[in-house]
């Protein structure tokens, strides 16, 4: 059941794909001051947020482990994490491409870079961690404690560096500004896209949550056949 | 200029997509692995089992 | 106020392990001087160009030396069922963990007030211009370390790869606090008081610290408890 929901969620999440692209493409003109490359703003941006959601659903799901103790909460909240890194790093690197046409340079220290990087850094411990715990209840605490403590880092970074390093385009969504920044045209394909990479992202922890099920029940069964 | 505005934009679409390839190969490596390691550990435990049963009944002779 | 009176008889427990023993104090201590005379090769220690980096190289190197003093913090107590004990006596989980941050912060202020004065003498800064504001900054930036250290020095201290695990959890975590840190101290070393740029980056440690003291406070228990 969850496989064929993990299946439509990513074939809608392609259709839904296939049509931002040919919109992109062969229907939104060349931006008037960046030319072709601001298309990169269609994945840059919603994956920095589907990545940024998903750390933050992850909190919630590590809070759950937390006050219940029951492991599937673990298993999502880490699938979710692993999910929102993919999406992070797609966010990191077509920015840092982007940037070295607009900006001349690869990286620059502005608060969202680094608190992007300070994110994956987290994140990325987050998973090495989680590989060198072997006792199921003791990894659960130790990644939800991890999730908890770097989530509130990643806003502690954000809000600190915010008032003095700046060099990010600031906000054009309508949703921020008001409207009048982003052309509508261009601002429907955005979340268009947004909702498809979601409905990937959806996909990919539904599968992985999946796997994470799976090793459980190596687990409990190796117990078994050793009890046995 | 503009030809290598357009490079890059194409850069920046394959580095996103390569990306994710590159998590979903894993992914399903991954599946596999576990799947099969599932069916080892099953086969274990039957086998197991019917050994229990085997030494059982060699007893009951 | 008792478990705050506990938290204190943890940390005077620790500090007088410490001082008896000196393990983590003396390879903290040898490791800063180590590290402040390395950096002496890596840049010209008498241009003018030290004074802009000089924040960042001396809490580079508490932030390490941190990682010798914390590392033990618990790991000091596994021998013996020590923790077990601890977590079995009538103390709050809470105080443990505050009271292990106690010790680490006054064992890391030692450290701090060591290098300072190899730093003053090797690189020939007057760190000492301003000695309210270097408090506030030393304080607060070594409780934040003291108190990450503390409960991720209590959550691995069971793991097999601990050592390993520690600073790749830590240092991304302690990022911002040292931005603040080198920030505030980079302006002291120049031998100008702070202004408001720098009160800016003391409120940003001060929101750290009483953050994560509380997330720290209120998961004491998971932390601790298995």
């Amino acid at each position: 059941m969850r496989e064929k929901l993990a299946i439509a969620l990513a074939a809608a999440g392609g259709a839904l794909l296939v049509y931002n692209l040919y919109q992109m493409f062969l229907v939104l003109p060349d931006e008037a001051m960046q030319g072709a490359i601001y298309r990169i703003l269609f994945f840059h941006a919603p994956a920095a947020i589907v990545g940024m959601v998903g750390y933050f659903v992850a909190l919630t799901f590590s809070v759950l482990y937390l006050s219940s103790k029951d492991l599937r909460w673990d298993s999502l909240a880490a699938s979710i994490v692993e999910v929102s890194l993919v999406f992070s790093l797609i966010n990191i690197c077509t920015g840092s491409i982007w940037a070295r046409i607009i900006w001349g340079i690869w990286w620059t220290w502005d608060y969202r870079l680094t608190s992007a990087l300070v994110c994956v850094l987290i994140f990325a411990g987050y998973l090495m961690l989680r590989r060198a715990i072997d006792e199921p209840t003791q990894r659960g605490r130790l990644s939800a404690a991890l999730c908890i403590f770097g989530c509130v880092d990643v806003v502690i970074v954000w809000k600190s560096i915010e008032w003095f390093r700046n060099q990010h385009p600031g906000p054009v969504l309508s949703i921020r500004t008001g409207g009048g920044h982003m052309d509508p045209a261009m601002e429907r394909i955005f979340w268009l896209n947004g909702l498809a990479l979601l409905l990937i992202a959806i996909a990919l922890v539904l599968i992985r949550t999946r796997q994470e099920a799976t090793t459980r029940e190596i687990d409990s069964l190796r117990r078994l056949a050793h009890a046995v | 200029m503009d030809a290598r505005n357009f490079t890059f934009m194409f850069y920046g679409f394959t580095a996103a997509w390569l990306i994710v390839l590159i998590y979903v190969v894993s992914l399903a490596r991954r599946g596999a692995r576990l799947k099969k390691e599932l069916e080892n550990v099953k086969q274990l435990i039957h086998s197991e089992d019917t050994a229990r049963e085997q030494r059982l009944e060699d007893r009951v002779r | 106020m008792k478990p705050l009176y506990q938290a204190f008889s943890v940390a005077r427990k620790d500090l007088a392990v410490e001082f008896r023993t000196k393990e983590s104090l003396n390879a903290a201590a040898a490791f800063s001087v180590a590290i402040l005379l390395l950096f002496s090769f890596a840049f010209d220690p008498f241009s003018d160009t030290i004074h802009e980096l000089a924040g960042g190289l001396l809490w580079l190197t508490f932030a390490f030396a941190g990682a010798l003093v914390f590392n033990r913090g618990f790991s000091r107590e596994l021998p013996n069922e020590c923790l077990d004990t601890l977590l079995a006596s009538p103390l709050e989980p809470s105080s443990l963990l505050i009271g292990k941050a106690i010790g680490v912060f006054f064992l890391l202020l030692i450290v701090e007030v060591i290098s300072l004065c190899v730093f003053g003498i090797f690189y020939g800064m007057r760190w000492w211009l301003h000695p309210g504001e270097l408090a506030l900054t030393c304080g607060l930036t070594t409780w934040g370390i003291a108190i990450v250290g503390s409960v991720f020095g209590a959550l691995t201290v069971n793991l097999r790869l601990r050592e390993l695990m520690l600073p790749v959890i830590i240092y991304p975590l302690l990022i911002p606090l040292l931005i603040g840190a080198i920030e505030t101290t980079n302006t002291l070393l120049i031998e100008q008081p702070f202004t408001g740029y720098e009160w800016l980056w003391a409120k940003v440690l001060l929101v750290f610290d009483i953050v994560f003291t509380s997330l720290a406070v209120a998961l004491a228990e998971t932390i601790l408890v298995n």
